[in-house]
């Protein structure tokens, strides 16, 4: 107990450290992800937790900068994205730095493949918008700042599809990729789209 | 009034009570009520040396039975512990304690004094849940009884009686009158040659005379049983006024707040005494050893020939085998772990709902309902806090640690808020109850299961349909029973068609480990 106990103190000292007073409590870090993103981050369809290990850091980092500046997970509807912005809020920049060193120790593993209904043919040709930014592979382009689909739950592509199409994300005025999406997501026009273009990209390996 | 009750309505309603007593047969045969014959404590075949190890999945309640039961027989028990505590959902907070809400984190700056704290989860043993009360007694632990109905305590809400709360006494006995004064007037028209006997018929109307305090012409005209205005000792009491049925009828609130007081929270109720966490003090005596805190599990997976667990303590990833595993990680959590379970397995823990309750408790300055007569028990709200518990213990001390908030149904409506905006909603509630509560209660915390590091929910929602189990939810329910290869079982309340409460973590362990044991006589 008393080694596991010092060892989080001396995890706590690099990233902030605490009062003389604090430290006879119970210790904590902002190392929370693996709770609802899964196993090394790969993941929780339980708690509707996406991938992160294989994400790119950029992407991370712009995300959670979007949680915590209230630019994404503030509309009402945006149930996924409430659930993580209390989250993001009270991470410091040293914290994001942290976490993002941890997230890239693990190791990438293509998510399953779980979404069934949709046409790969007909999203074939759906995916050739996504693909000017996202790549014909969709492993992504980090300077055009869209990430890679390829290898994502894509139970969780399907939401946030849903979300840009619904307006629940991407709608705040600062979130300028986001926005872009919107814009390119009407070619999916509604549920049945969002499901081919999903398996589609299910069908392409990274 | 703008609708009399026939007779036939009348006679519907019997029919409807012919129906409970079915419900509660049916309750039965379905393991929902204890059996007489039912045993306190398994019984249990030593271990096989070469077959001894076992990996226990989460100190919580069904966990720690697991370890305490099976260690007595020679089996060899260590247990991975996400969090820094034991005990799960089973958690009393006092002085000091971390409360890790992912996001809102807070520590507990309550008075450190052995009333001061809080049962943030499980805070009720009805004294049906005889396995549970069976480890208590063996442990050791000592009980107390637990306050649920008060009938000193209020209901409020704003579209009865003008916003101003009402004392559970007085909505109860005018509510009795009423009932009582209509089902007299159904009956007292001639009409009773069935299906009731003079005999019955007479026994039926006194019952319901009596159940209402009813007058001699049958009539609900008010009762002292609601307590005096004035006087009743040294003078005459004087009869307070009733307050109108047409006022009583304009809120709902009544169906929650008479069958609070029946079911599993019926009397009698017990908790533990210094808080419920004790039972679990009482496990840990005995097995508090084979605990590892701070290790995360991050994969498990089922051989022929054993199981291995991987986890992480210290930034490290380890290796434990076993021999048989029991796992009481929250299934929406453990969906998320690398694992090799069969399909249905899987769909199973994936079709799972977590639970979202959600409390808040405070310290008052002073035991300020007790001098509006209140000791213990719960009143009732129409606002989101919904409820305001007072201790049941601590009686007279100077302060005390009241619930301020309890939703059990949708805590997201509070976890959409910041701490600081969830304490203004329970002042704001509690005010209307008791005026002056903003300035007698001082540290605050709040409870958000769903949103607890290590634990992210409640209790398991299996049904999506509240008032029965589909087929395809039974079928997936006794899959997630059964062990896979004979060597892991999932375990908890999240294993049981009555979650939520303690005895069904502890009759969940004693199932597997009664399963494992036939197993390994077969």
């Amino acid at each position: 107990m008393l080694k596991t106990f010092m060892a989080f103190s001396l995890c706590m000292a690099c990233i902030g450290g605490t009062s003389a007073a604090e430290s006879e409590r119970e210790p904590f870090d902002d190392r929370y992800c693996t709770t609802c993103h899964g196993t090394d981050g790969r993941g929780n369809e339980g708690v509707q937790a996406p991938r992160l290990a294989g994400m790119e850091p950029w992407y991370l980092r712009r995300q959670l900068e979007n949680f915590r500046g209230d630019i994404r997970g503030v509309h009402a509807e945006d149930r996924e994205g409430i659930a993580m912005r209390p989250m993001a809020t009270k991470l410091t920049d040293e914290s994001i730095d942290d976490i993002l060193g941890w997230i890239s120790s693990w190791d990438y593993i293509p998510a399953e493949a779980t979404v069934k209904g949709g046409d790969p043919l007909r999203g074939r040709d759906l995916y050739s918008g996504c693909a000017v930014c996202h790549g014909a592979d969709a492993t992504g382009n980090e300077s055009l700042g869209a990430p890679a689909l390829a290898g994502q739950n894509d139970w969780y592509l399907v939401t946030q599809l849903k979300n840009f199409l619904a307006g629940y994300r991407g709608a705040h005025p600062n979130d300028t990729y986001g926005a872009q999406m919107r814009t390119m997501v009407s070619t999916l026009r509604n549920e049945a789209g969002i499901l081919n273009v999903v398996s589609y990209i299910n069908s392409l390996s990274r | 009034m703008s609708k009399q009750v026939t007779r036939r309505e009348f006679l519907n309603l019997l029919g409807a009570a012919g129906g409970t007593a079915a419900a509660l047969k049916a309750g039965s045969a379905l393991g929902l009520l204890p059996h007489t014959a039912q045993a306190a404590t398994v019984d249990l075949h030593a271990a096989n040396p070469a077959n001894r190890k076992v990996a226990i999945l989460g100190a919580g309640l069904s966990g720690l039975t697991v370890a305490y039961e099976l260690s007595k027989v020679g089996y060899e028990c260590t247990i991975l512990e996400s969090s820094h505590r034991p005990g799960g959902r089973i958690f009393t907070v006092r002085h000091g304690d971390l409360i890790d809400e992912i996001g809102n984190r807070q520590y507990c700056e309550f008075d450190d004094e052995p009333h001061m704290y809080f049962n943030a989860g499980a805070a009720r043993i009805p004294s049906t849940h005889r396995n549970l009360l069976a480890y208590c007694k063996e442990l050791k632990i000592d009980l107390e009884v637990f306050i649920n109905e008060n009938k000193t305590t209020f209901m409020q809400d704003s579209a009865v009686n003008g916003g101003k709360p009402i004392r559970n006494i007085d909505y109860t006995t005018h509510t009795r009158g009423f009932l009582a004064e209509l089902l007299a007037k159904s009956l007292s028209a001639g009409e009773m040659d069935e299906p009731f006997t003079d005999a019955e018929a007479e026994t039926l109307m006194s019952l319901i005379r009596s159940f209402g305090d009813l007058n001699e012409d049958n009539l609900y005209k008010g009762s002292l049983r609601a307590g005096y205005a004035s006087g009743g000792f040294l003078e005459h009491g004087v009869q307070k006024d009733i307050i109108a049925m047409s006022e009583l009828l304009k809120t709902q609130m009544g169906n929650q707040f008479l069958n609070a007081n029946e079911g599993d929270t019926g009397p009698m109720l017990f908790q533990a005494v210094g808080g419920m966490d004790k039972i679990i003090e009482g496990f840990t005596n005995h097995v508090g050893h084979q605990i590892h805190y701070r290790s995360m599990v991050n994969a498990v997976e089922v051989k022929d020939d054993g199981i291995d667990i991987a986890y992480y303590q210290d930034g490290t990833r380890h290796l434990l085998q076993a021999d048989f595993c029991f796992n009481c990680i929250p299934s929406h959590i453990m969906t998320g772990i690398t694992n090799n379970f069969p399909t249905q397995y899987v769909d199973a823990l994936k079709y799972i709902r977590r639970g979202t309750a959600y409390k808040a408790a405070f310290q008052a300055k002073e035991r300020f309902w007790e001098k509006e007569d209140i000791y213990g028990g719960i009143s009732w709200m129409s606002s989101p806090s919904k409820q305001i518990w007072y201790p049941s213990a601590g009686m007279h001390k100077q302060k005390g640690i009241i619930l301020g908030a309890y939703d059990y149904i949708d805590g997201e409506l509070h976890t959409a808020r910041t701490q600081e905006q969830r304490i203004e909603a329970h002042l704001t509630d509690g005010e209307k109850i008791h005026p002056n509560y903003r300035n007698q209660v001082e540290k605050p915390i709040t409870i958000a299961w769903h949103r607890m590091n290590h634990m992210l929910g409640c209790s398991a929602r299996w049904q999506r349909d509240r008032n029965a189990w589909t087929h395809e939810e039974e079928e997936l329910y006794h899959a997630l029973q059964q062990p896979v290869n004979g060597r892991h079982y999932m375990i908890g309340d999240q294993v049981s068609m009555h979650s939520a409460w303690q005895e069904s973590a502890v009759m969940s362990a004693q199932w597997a480990m009664a399963d494992l044991n036939q197993q390994l006589l077969a």
